[in-house]
């Protein structure tokens, strides 16, 4: 009898696929020759696999960096492998875990300990960093070997709208000399004025003001040891941000609850919520496009009412790092090399990820950057009387703190634990999340 | 065939009227007093299942800037640069990750369909020893979280060299590991009287001859649901394709629109809205085709 | 009634004598050859691609494993920890609230309007369509962005609950009391899977029964308590069973909400949330594979539970 239409489909569909899946499979687009990735060499050429997470901007200029570098190096072929960091993370342990890591890898502070302790990262100290900024290579050494090149440097800070400002008739905040206490001040005075419900966004997010308030106290957030602060601190910066609520200048628990989880294009500042918010000083360019306006660029405060005292430091907003199991380290400490020493690769790069370290290759990229980049250059170089020195990067385990000081911050700006305790349950928890 | 039964296989056009309904010709004035409710709280309930949709199309007609700032679905200006340039806003043009999704999900169907239906003939209607231990440990697996799963399957595959191709992806539908559907199909045979596998056993048909072409054809509906589920699951996994596809070249749609997104630095989201609007057209054109099979019931199991 | 009762005496679990039962497990190992050559790829997958990571997993359990290092190997020590854990204990109880809330209403609102549609109507396909769509949309970020706005304290629910005179001033997302409430929300609007699958299982109900009850003066309600509800039993058997295992593990909608935080205070973390929180985040896999296992013990005791009562009220055909 003749086979029904879903008979014969199920049953061709059953040999075919079968062998289509095999050679399909192996024959995805880009599996050169069965799947290895970077890692070996490949009719004569050193293959190198470059991750990296980034918007589409990022992933034009760094393909257009790893053509150029393949131009100028044509025994070297490179595959670029981008990502948005939320994933990104997710897939680089999978891929450390199968030993598919690869070969350079973009790196970031809240991760470098994590890899570089339990040893997957290469050593990079031949890689050339002699004409970086003070204080910009130390960021990337776990246990004094350098595991990381600072791919760009940024600051905390804060950003002022000056359209809120303005409608408040309110000046710009003297930045050099305010007070933890006056920002709560004008943070109040420009919020009611201007009718925002923020006066200053996303502190109770902000690890590094938080780094700044702990080391005006005079202790730090890490040591090698493990927490370098304790509960006085901690509770400290929770009675401070429960004086700054009540005081209207930080928002409700609802809307600080609201704003957390946020894009930056969706943040209170770029949609005209907040008079100030707390960023990074590398995220002048994309606040300006998505807001429709420039940022002021503000310093946070500090105690004593000094700026040269309130003991920043130049993060690096991200860096190179180079796996340990890499096939061809010496070609990927050469791409390193490269990228952070040449002009070549900056003037592609145009300090999207962050001013170059490299004094010389800033001297020549800053008449090619854009406006908004030659401010945060100006900014990155006029706070250097003030910055101190270089934390070192967050111990396994420390990475963590930014959740942890937010999730205990809330219930106490909610009112359902007072300040000592969430505060307790904030160290207890970062001191057993160290611990592991 | 029985005069009941020419009138019930009426029942497999898309409009005719259902079983119950067959039965009443006449409509009374209740009748059309309910069927009006019926309608007034269904397009009710329908605004409120599609306004997210309907959101997400409005803004994808806006540039970044503006959609967190319009709440609404009000369009003043249309704006499609996020549809013509957000095709070419990555590496490839849009058009590749669709097709590679579909390369993938077609395989993956394929699979299911294939492994799944074999499978669960043996569970619904074979003795065979130790059946219960391996229904049960087939229901174990749906029970493991897949993250933990995730990693020593992708060293697995990586030692076998499949990392970065599409074999990760698809193989595993062709050996069942989609328990959900087994069970599904499962419950469908089950619900398949036995007299009809008697009958058939009387005319003759071995264990081969039943399951095709006396369960294939009556497991219909389970069947279309199977292929219309794998379709949608399959096309919007984003963890598989995550980890094995480290080629921007092989990335699949969920992959690809996430590339639009940074968390650090500004994300184009009129583009990823734009063509997350484009993908799920193959969505939903699947589900529209699909419910054809839907429909088309048990209508000849008055086989007596 | 009689032609209903004849009918559905054919589908009672029947009674066996002890000859019957004695017959019947002689036929049991009747069609080994068979069974195992039908079940034939079921087992390669299992062997090759579940059963080896699941086993794996097991393993790693009783080990610390960052994913970077080799695993060491501790024994119960990830177990012990667990019973000192706060978050896990509130990922818990976060679960289970979901899934004992969530669960039931959505399997009510799919069985609902499946049984509306069922009815045959006009517009029909696009119904299905519509009251599919949530589902297709469900896991998306896009949506999951305006999920968030909408109920905001300022965002669409209020401004709707506002306009008919209800103070609404609670951030239904922001606050930690309420936001749980909002991913069940978004749960029971995506119905459209099960109720697809109930679709599928009303439309393989002979239209003959119904038409015999009719003619036997049977009243709606009757026909779908005695007919569509019995035969129905599988499929909603199937749901029951699917949805309570799926929910267990629900992790998108959270992680796509909340941003992967489990926020706000820890009031989304569902358990798988935090089992990725510890394995990838954390770089604790051991601990994680443990939690894994810890949830596969609760499902299977809810899953036994569940094939249990079915033996009251699940009737097969055969």
């Amino acid at each position: 009898m003749a086979l029904n239409r879903r008979q014969f489909l199920i049953g061709a569909s059953g040999l075919a696929a079968a062998a289509t899946t095999m050679g399909l499979g192996a024959c995805a687009p880009g599996s050169s020759g069965g799947g290895s990735q970077g890692g070996g060499n490949q009719g004569g050429k050193t293959s190198l696999a470059l991750a990296w997470w980034g918007n589409p901007t990022r992933n034009k200029n760094t393909q257009a960096m790893i053509d150029a570098y393949m131009k100028a190096n044509p025994n070297v072929a490179i595959t670029g492998q981008p990502g948005d960091f939320t994933s990104y993370w997710d897939k680089l342990a999978t891929q450390t875990a199968g030993g598919q890591a690869p070969d350079i890898i973009q790196m970031d502070m809240l991760y470098i300990a994590e890899y570089g302790t339990r040893g997957a990262l290469l050593d990079l100290g031949s890689v050339d960093t002699s004409k970086f900024v003070e204080g910009t290579v130390d960021s990337g050494k776990i246990n004094g070997k350098l595991v990381g090149v600072n791919a760009g440097i940024n600051s905390a800070l804060i950003f002022a709208s000056p359209k809120v400002f303005e409608k408040a008739k309110m000046n710009m905040p003297d930045d050099k000399t305010w007070t933890w206490d006056q920002l709560i001040e004008i943070g109040a005075e420009v919020a009611s004025k201007a009718g925002v419900p923020f006066g200053v966004a996303s502190l109770l997010q902000s690890d590094a003001l938080f780094g700044t308030f702990v080391r005006q106290h005079g202790k730090e957030l890490f040591t090698e040891n493990g927490l370098g602060f304790d509960v006085p601190e901690a509770q400290a910066w929770y009675d401070y941000l429960l004086k700054g609520q009540k005081a209207k200048a930080f928002g409700t628990p609802e809307q600080v609850s609201e704003e957390q989880p946020k894009p930056l294009d969706q943040s209170a500042i770029v949609v005209g919520n907040a008079a100030m918010q707390y960023y990074n000083s590398n995220q002048l360019e994309a606040v300006s496009a998505a807001a429709g306006e420039q940022p002021k660029m503000l310093r946070g405060p500090s105690l004593a009412g000094k700026a040269t005292e309130r003991k920043t430091w130049y993060k690096a907003s991200m860096l190179w790092s180079a796996s340990s199991k890499s096939k061809n380290p010496d070609a990927a400490i050469a791409w390193i090399n490269w990228f952070a020493n040449t002009p070549d690769a900056a003037n592609i790069d145009l300090a999207e990820r962050g001013i170059p370290p490299n004094t010389e290759i800033l001297a020549e990229v800053k008449p090619k950057l854009s406006s908004a980049q030659k401010v945060v250059a100006k900014y990155i170089e006029d706070i250097k009387p003030e910055v101190g020195e270089t934390p070192i990067a967050p111990p396994p385990g420390g990475g963590t703190i930014q959740t942890v000081i937010f999730r205990h911050g809330i219930d106490v700006l909610f009112g359902k634990t007072s300040p000592a305790d969430g505060a307790k349950q904030f160290v207890d928890e970062m001191k057993s999340n160290l611990k592991v | 065939m029985t005069d009941l039964q020419t009138t019930l296989s009426d029942e497999t056009t898309l409009t005719g009227p259902a079983p119950q309904e067959a039965i009443h010709h006449r409509p009374t004035g209740r009748d059309r007093a309910r069927s009006a409710i019926k309608h007034i709280l269904l397009i009710a309930a329908s605004v409120i299942m599609i306004y997210p949709l309907l959101w997400l199309i409005a803004s994808s007609f806006r540039p970044t800037e503006v959609i967190f700032r319009t709440p609404g679905l009000w369009l003043n200006d249309v704006y499609v640069e996020n549809y013509t340039k957000g095709w070419y806003s990555l590496s490839y043009p849009f058009g590749q990750y669709i097709i590679n999704s579909f390369i993938v999900v077609v395989g993956a169907i394929a699979g299911n369909l294939f492994a799944c239906t074999l499978a669960a003939y043996a569970f619904a209607r074979l003795k065979f020893r130790l059946r219960g231990l391996w229904f049960a440990i087939m229901l174990l697996t749906l029970m493991l979280p897949f993250h933990v799963v995730v990693v020593p399957q992708y060293i697995l595959f990586n030692a076998l060299g499949f990392v970065n191709t599409f074999v990760p992806l698809i193989l595993p539908k062709f050996l069942a590991t989609d328990a959900f559907f087994v069970f599904l199909m499962v419950q469908f045979i089950r619900g398949i009287p036995k007299e009809l596998d008697e009958a058939a056993v009387i005319d003759g048909c071995g264990h081969w001859k039943i399951f095709s072409r006396l369960m294939l054809p009556l497991m219909g509906p389970a069947i279309a649901t199977t292929a219309i589920f794998t379709f949608i699951w399959t096309w919007s996994d984003f963890f598989t394709p995550l980890i094995y596809l480290t080629d921007p070249i092989a990335y699949t749609v969920p992959v690809a629109l996430r590339s639009f997104l940074d968390a650090t630095a500004g994300s184009n989201w009129g583009a990823m809205f734009a063509m997350s609007v484009v993908t799920l057209i193959p969505l939903f054109l699947v589900f529209l085709f699909g419910q054809r099979f839907l429909v088309k019931g048990i209508a000849t199991t008055g086989g007596k | 009634m009689s032609a209903i009762s004849e009918l559905s005496t054919i589908h009672r679990a029947k009674a066996k004598t002890p000859e019957e039962k004695r017959l019947l497990a002689k036929e049991a190992g009747r069609d080994n050859k068979a069974g195992y050559l039908f079940l034939l790829p079921w087992l390669i997958g299992l062997v090759l691609i579940i059963g080896g990571p699941m086993i794996a997993s097991l393993y790693l359990s009783f080990t610390n494993y960052s994913l970077i290092q080799a695993p060491e190997w501790v024994g119960l020590a990830n177990y012990a920890r667990m019973f000192d854990d706060p978050r896990l204990h509130k990922s818990l109880a976060v679960t289970f609230t979901y899934v004992l809330v969530g669960v039931p209403l959505q399997l009510i609102a799919a069985l609902a309007i499946a049984i509306l549609l069922n009815e045959g109507m006009r517009g029909l396909p696009f119904y299905r369509s519509v009251f599919y769509l949530p589902s297709m949309l469900g896991s998306s970020v896009a949506i999951a962005v305006l999920w968030r706005q909408m109920f905001e304290v300022d965002g669409l629910v209020n401004q709707i609950l506002r306009k008919f005179g209800i103070p609404a001033t609670t951030s239904w997302i922001g606050d930690p009391q309420y936001a749980l409430w909002t991913i069940i929300l978004l749960h029971v609007w995506t119905f459209g899977s099960p109720m697809v699958i109930f679709l599928a299982g009303l439309r393989q109900i002979p239209g003959m029964y119904y038409e015999a009850a009719s003619v036997d003066g049977a009243s709606r309600w009757a026909q779908f308590r005695k007919i569509t509800l019995p035969l129905l039993s599988p499929i909603i058997f199937f749901n029951l069973v699917l949805q309570i295992i799926n929910a267990f593990q629900a992790f998108t909608q959270a992680f796509v909400v909340s941003n992967g935080t489990g926020g706000p205070a820890d009031s989304t973390l569902f358990f798988t949330l935090y089992l990725y929180q510890r394995g990838f985040v954390q770089f604790q896999m051991g601990y994680a594979a443990a939690m894994a296992w810890l949830l596969v013990v609760i499902i299977a005791a809810f899953t036994a539970i569940n094939f249990y009562f079915s033996k009251r009220w699940v009737f097969y055909g055969d």
